[in-house]
């Protein structure tokens, strides 16, 4: 029942032979290596497995890895074309994140919304940011980051 | 966590063929979001023989406006229906709805079409279509049908799609005369929540009100008890208060994990205040902007 | 007061970047190779019951199934501070979700496959699920062996019923002092289960090569008790602590749910079982929330007897502790707590009960506050009733009873030097105590809470840490360490520590996460203790690598020692100013001679701490004679809500909280503490709770239904106050913070909620719900 998919992961092309039934979420762990998304909850509710499919966010611990044929897929990994996003040194400089388990997906749906919005006031920045659970910080300090990339570079994240 | 089971997995083009496909054999399932699915399938709650993603299916992905009505297509995710001017312009409380549900990322797989075929009585679709008299149009082995919102929901997880049936769109009439709506959902913080009770309040300008209730009964209803009370009158807080009072005429909602029935009734009474004060204020112009919560 | 370069900055994260690119990896992030083993985990169904017997054929012929574990191949007892629980169920299983056998297959969904496979043979048996019924006198016995159980010599079980451990504190005369009281008054404050919440779970990975050697990998904050308890519970099998090996990355936070031992001894069990092999337990989210260590519930019955000037004299407070199945560390937590449950307070004549008592829920164990935010919330809130009966303002009556350096402890030992009234006051004025606030919305009702906190590390007497700094050529530095970065910077403030000894910048100092092979000893990275022992330890290990160059350059270059000092990573000497000898010109290649011989070599840093002043021997039955805490760290909070009359919802615009750190190392990270902290322990009291159905099964094992904060669920603004009164024997005067934040939330909450509504609620959590409800009854 394998067949095979091919999809952009991170701008490089990827030809892989799968089961319907893989997870995207595992099969970029597992079989790609690609490390950043992590898995929380395993439905839906943490955000840590955020990944983004056309430069759309998505959960991809609810996604199967067969969807994405034809698909572009972007992690954490992907948004560095150019060593770290302004959004990625906000947060450096913020002491944003403590233990830094949900900072790959919450660092993608921060760049979502700062490429579609790349001003958000802080209630924008809170409702992008409601999907990824942080039980560290308070999530103030990333708040905080992500608003300090907004104001200095228009343009925090990349989506690709 | 790994699906245990194996299946087969088809991507149709073209939605004779998904039917084709689905009407074939018995263990089937359809994805669209997948957002519920994916879930079920990991916890073994479903085991499919074939998958049927409807998602290249290009004409399932349509938001459209005749003028009297929206047409949402099975495959338009609560994103495209935030950010469709469409949508916007002619039926803003959907985007005060949409934006209630899950997260981002969810929103961006979700389906409204997954939503109601869930038809778990905490769902937001429900209230929606109840609210705007909309249809579900379906189509299977046996042609094409449009089923009324009030004879689409049976039960908690039970629709009156047929088997082999594809859900291809919800078709929403713009009311006749021009409205204000108000969506309340309770949830237990901001943050994302499945609502405990959830509620859309249309104000029309003929003077007549549209309520409808999810999650405080097993399928979602209109108040309409209520609705005919307030048709026609001037809304003050005696009439209000009668409104209220009825409200255990019309709900029966149940204690869980979420809500106790208690709480559930008394913030369905709150609920239905505040979106009566909030639609029709909006209906004259003024009240709280769409996407404030008014609880 | 000598000025500090590095300690008092906001210094950044030396772990920010790995951070925030992805390139900090954690336990499931790691490679083992394509022989990698993953294990199912078979759990009981029952809350108590017995296993009559196991038939494990089914599964073991599951394709892709390699071996099939059950409590019999590991017959062996163990435990942190209690030798009670087992590595796989014996005999019996007492609560839902305990481990009873393993399926390890070549992937994971053939395990899981085979799981369900295994036929476990159950008789089920009554199952105590409250406090009240396991106290009952003829209750069914839950650990039969009590008796019999090894333990710790401050543990006082009582064998033959279902108490663990009881600590008793008796100071003064309390029957006289409440006999002489002008006022007292009781009531009983209930606090329910909580779960942690890391967003990584629980995991290991366990490797027993075939030469003997047992690697894990596991996400902990507790590497080398995780190795001793590993050495301990697997003796039988003849292994040795030098033959253990755990080395923990990363970890996606801990709380103390990653502290002691809990699922990862199956990784170590498990590996033992197929040798040469790696094998994996991994936790799902479900399995994290109903077998790893959870708050323990509790009952707390408070008597407080006052003058009328409102001096407190008298406390009596019994707190029955719903421990669950297993009490092997949660004994400790209801030790802790007991020793401190009068608070910060001087109270002259004091009667406490801590009472551990098993039931037949999950185990109990330690949480970030360990013990205090329970008895706080029934202490704090009482308070706040009494000031309200007795007319008197709560913040004074706080303030006149506010305890003081040198006041007598519980256990006899003197209150060290603190800043409690400053914080009090600072609190109160960043609160705004006294104005009073009509929210524009006509429904809202606003109100004002306050709590005081204090909180000791919990600690064996003996815990101690250790540290290996090491320079390199350019005289960067690697230090070696087993203190866990759990998220709270401890990486980069042992930096900071060593750079100010050593005058190397933070940037230029690496500091990595354990590897007990080649990092020396720390006992447990919890309890608020390691910026203070663990501090130490690195503080004494740069001191000790200062001290070698000194002795170095004095003889290969005839300087006395004693004029020599650092700066900006060069010797300077106070007699020749002309003198300068940068730390990279010699520290690895050593100091050239005239005769082209060098002196000298790699300078290698080494320190340790141990607080030799502590013990936790004392009378059994007053707690009287010992010295068990090394030093409290006290504090102030408070909130300002509104809450939505007609809903019960409630929003906190401004929440403060001052505490007395000893001394900010990185005042940014201070502030983390406390803005993480404050809304982890602000959710328990609004949101959260464990929730059980008759038959001791968790109704709420994931975030559907357990609702932690969102970022659209947090304080409007959060005002953190950092008090600096020096900790002596801390490293630059710092002492702990990390839980302190957490625990005076939920009664600050619940004094707001009275401030506002009127009404009094004695039970966490304090929903919207429950406040509607509350006021709603007749």
């Amino acid at each position: 029942m394998k067949q095979e998919i091919r999809f952009r992961l991170n701008g490089e092309e990827v030809a892989l032979e799968l089961r319907p039934n893989e997870i995207l979420l595992e099969v970029l762990r597992d079989r790609l290596g690609v490390r950043s998304p992590k898995c929380g909850c395993d439905r839906g509710d943490c955000g840590t497995c955020t990944v983004m499919i056309d430069g759309r966010t998505v959960r991809s611990c609810l996604v199967l890895a067969v969807e994405v044929n034809g698909r572009s897929v972007t992690t954490l990994e992907g948004l560095m074309h150019d060593g770290l996003t302004p959004l990625q040194k906000a947060l450096i400089e913020r002491n944003a994140y403590q233990c830094g388990f949900c900072a790959p997906g919450m660092i993608l749906s921060a760049s979502e919304l700062l490429a579609k919005n790349p001003h958000p006031d802080e209630d924008e920045i809170r409702k992008a940011l409601a999907g990824n659970l942080c039980r560290c910080t308070g999530y103030s300090p990333v708040i905080e980051a992500v608003a300090l990339a907004g104001k200095e570079t228009g343009s925090g994240g990349r989506a690709s | 966590m790994p699906i245990m089971h194996e299946f087969a997995y088809a991507k149709p083009s073209r939605l004779a063929e998904a039917v084709s496909l689905l009407s074939g054999q018995d263990q089937t399932a359809i994805l669209a979001g997948g957002t519920d699915l994916i879930d079920l399938l990991k916890e073994n709650i479903l085991v499919p023989a074939l998958l049927v993603d409807l998602k290249g299916i290009g004409e399932l992905g349509e938001i459209s406006f005749t003028g009297n009505a929206l047409r949402i297509g099975a495959n338009v995710t609560f994103t495209e229906l935030l950010e469709s001017d469409i949508v916007r312009r002619n039926f803003p409380v959907i985007g005060e709805l949409a934006e209630t549900i899950a997260s981002v990322g969810i929103r961006n797989r979700a389906t409204l079409a997954g939503n109601i075929c869930s038809a778990v009585p905490s769902m937001d679709g429900g209230p929606l279509l109840s609210a705007f008299d909309a249809s579900v149009s379906a189509v299977g082995p046996g042609g094409t049908r449009d089923i009324p919102a009030a004879s689409f929901f049976l039960a908690p997880r039970r629709t009156s799609l047929r088997p082999g049936e594809i859900v291809t769109a919800v078709t929403l009439p713009l009311p006749p005369v021009p409205y204000a709506g108000c969506w309340v959902k309770l949830g237990r913080y901001a943050g994302e929540d499945l609502a405990q009770v959830n509620l859309l309040v249309l104000a029309l300008n003929d003077g007549s009100f549209r309520i409808s209730f999810g999650a405080v009964a097993p399928v979602p209803l209109r108040a309409l008890r209520i609705e005919s009370l307030l048709r026609g009158r001037t809304i003050t807080p005696d009439l209000l208060e009668q409104g209220r009072q009825m409200v255990e005429q019309e709900i029966a909602p149940i204690s869980d994990i979420r809500a106790s029935k208690e709480y559930r009734m008394h913030m369905a009474k709150i609920m239905l205040t505040r979106g009566i004060e909030a639609a029709a204020a909006r209906l004259r112009g003024s009240g709280p902007a769409y996407g404030t919560s008014v609880i | 007061m000598k000025t500090n370069t590095y300690i008092g900055m906001p210094a950044v994260r030396i772990d920010g970047k790995a951070k925030v690119t992805g390139a900090a990896e954690f336990i499931d992030d790691l490679d083992f190779g394509p022989d990698l083993l993953y294990a199912a985990i078979v759990e009981s169904p029952h809350a108590h019951a017995a296993i009559n017997g196991i038939d494990t054929r089914g599964a073991a012929q599951v394709p892709g199934v390699v071996r099939v574990v059950t409590g019999k191949d590991f017959p062996f007892r163990f435990g942190l501070y209690m030798h009670d629980r087992y590595i796989f169920a014996q005999d019996r299983v007492r609560f839902v979700g305990e481990q009873v056998a393993a399926v390890i297959a070549r992937d994971p969904a053939a395990a899981r496959r085979a799981a369900l496979l295994v036929k476990v043979d159950y008789t089920e048996l009554p199952s105590i699920l409250a406090v009240d019924s396991a106290l009952a006198k003829d209750a069914y016995l839950i650990h039969p062996e009590l008796r019999n159980y090894k333990h710790v010599p401050w543990f006082f079980p009582a064998g033959g019923t279902n108490i663990a451990h009881i600590r008793k504190v008796r100071k003064g005369d309390v029957a006289k002092a409440f006999r002489d009281a002008d006022a007292v008054f009781e009531d009983t404050y209930t606090v329910p289960r909580y779960a942690h919440c890391a967003i990584e779970v629980h995991g290991a990975v366990g490797l027993y090569d075939n030469s003997d050697r047992l690697t894990v990998w596991t996400a902990s904050q507790s590497p080398y008790t995780q190795r001793h308890l590993f050495a301990e519970a697997l003796a039988p099998l003849g292994l040795s602590h030098k033959d253990i090996r755990v080395i923990t990355p990363f970890i996606g936070g801990g709380f103390g749910g990653k502290a002691g031992v809990s699922m990862e001894i199956m990784g170590a069990a498990l590996a033992t079982a197929v040798k040469g092999r790696p094998v994996k337990v991994l936790w799902s989210r479900e399995q994290e929330f109903y077998n790893t260590y959870q708050r323990q519930g509790l009952t707390a019955r408070l008597r407080v007897g006052l003058k009328k000037d409102g001096t407190i004299v008298a406390m009596d407070n019994t707190l029955n502790w719903d421990a669950g199945a297993y009490v092997e560390y949660g004994a400790n937590v209801v030790n802790a707590a007991g020793l401190s449950a009068s608070g910060p307070y001087n109270i002259p004549h004091v009667s406490i009960d801590s009472v551990c008592i098993y039931t037949n829920l999950p185990p109990g164990g330690p949480y970030r506050g360990f013990g205090y935010s329970e008895f706080l919330f029934g202490l704090e809130s009482h308070l706040n009733e009494i000031a309200k009966k007795m007319h008197i303002d709560p913040v004074e009556l706080r303030r006149k009873n506010a305890i003081r350096e040198g006041d007598i402890l519980n256990y006899g030992g003197k209150m060290n030097a603190n800043g409690l009234l400053e914080a009090i006051d600072k609190t109160a004025e960043a609160i705004g105590w006294g104005d009073r606030k009509q929210p524009a919305d006509p429904r809202k009702a606003s109100g004002k809470g306050f709590a005081l906190f204090w909180k000791a590390p919990a600690m064996p007497p003996n815990a101690s840490s250790s540290a290996v700094l090491k320079f390199n050529e350019d005289a960067s530095i690697n230090i070696l360490v087993s203190g866990m970065e759990i998220g709270q910077g401890l990486l980069t403030v042992l930096a900071q520590i060593a750079a100010e000894v050593l005058t190397v910048p933070p940037e230029k100092i690496r500091v990595e996460t354990p590897d007990t092979d080649r990092n020396p000893y720390e006992w447990q990275t919890v309890g608020s203790h390691v910026t203070w022992g663990c501090g130490r330890a690195v503080e004494n290990a740069a001191i000790d690598a200062r001290e070698q160059i000194f002795d170095l350059v004095e003889r290969a270059l005839g300087l006395p020692r004693t004029s020599l000092y650092l700066e900006r990573e060069t010797v300077r000497s106070r007699t020749d100013a002309s003198f300068s000898l940068a730390l990279r010109d010699f520290i690895i290649a050593g100091i050239a001679q005239r005769d082209g011989s060098y002196r000298g070599g790699p300078v290698i840093g080494r320190g340790m701490f141990m607080p030799e002043f502590t013990s936790a021997l004392s009378d059994p039955e007053t707690s009287q004679g010992g010295h068990p805490n090394v030093h409290y760290t006290v504090g102030a909070s408070a909130v300002e809500i509104e809450v939505d009359r007609e809903t019960g919802k409630i929003t906190i615009p401004k929440a403060v909280l001052a505490v007395d750190v000893g001394r900010a190392i990185n005042p940014d990270l201070v502030n983390g503490q406390i803005t993480g902290g404050l809304v982890q322990g602000i959710a328990t009291v609004l949101y959260e709770d464990m929730r059980f159905d008759g038959k001791g099964k968790l109704l709420n094992p994931n975030f559907t239904d357990y609702k932690i904060p969102t970022a659209l669920d947090i304080p409007g603004e959060i005002v953190p106050i950092i008090i600096e009164v020096p900790q002596k024997d801390g490293p630059f005067g710092a002492r702990g913070v990390g839980e302190h934040t957490m625990i005076p939330a939920a009664p600050m909450i619940a004094n707001a909620v009275e401030d506002a509504l009127g009404i009094r609620i004695r039970s966490m959590p304090i929903t919207a719900e429950k406040i509607i409800l509350t006021m709603e009854k007749p």
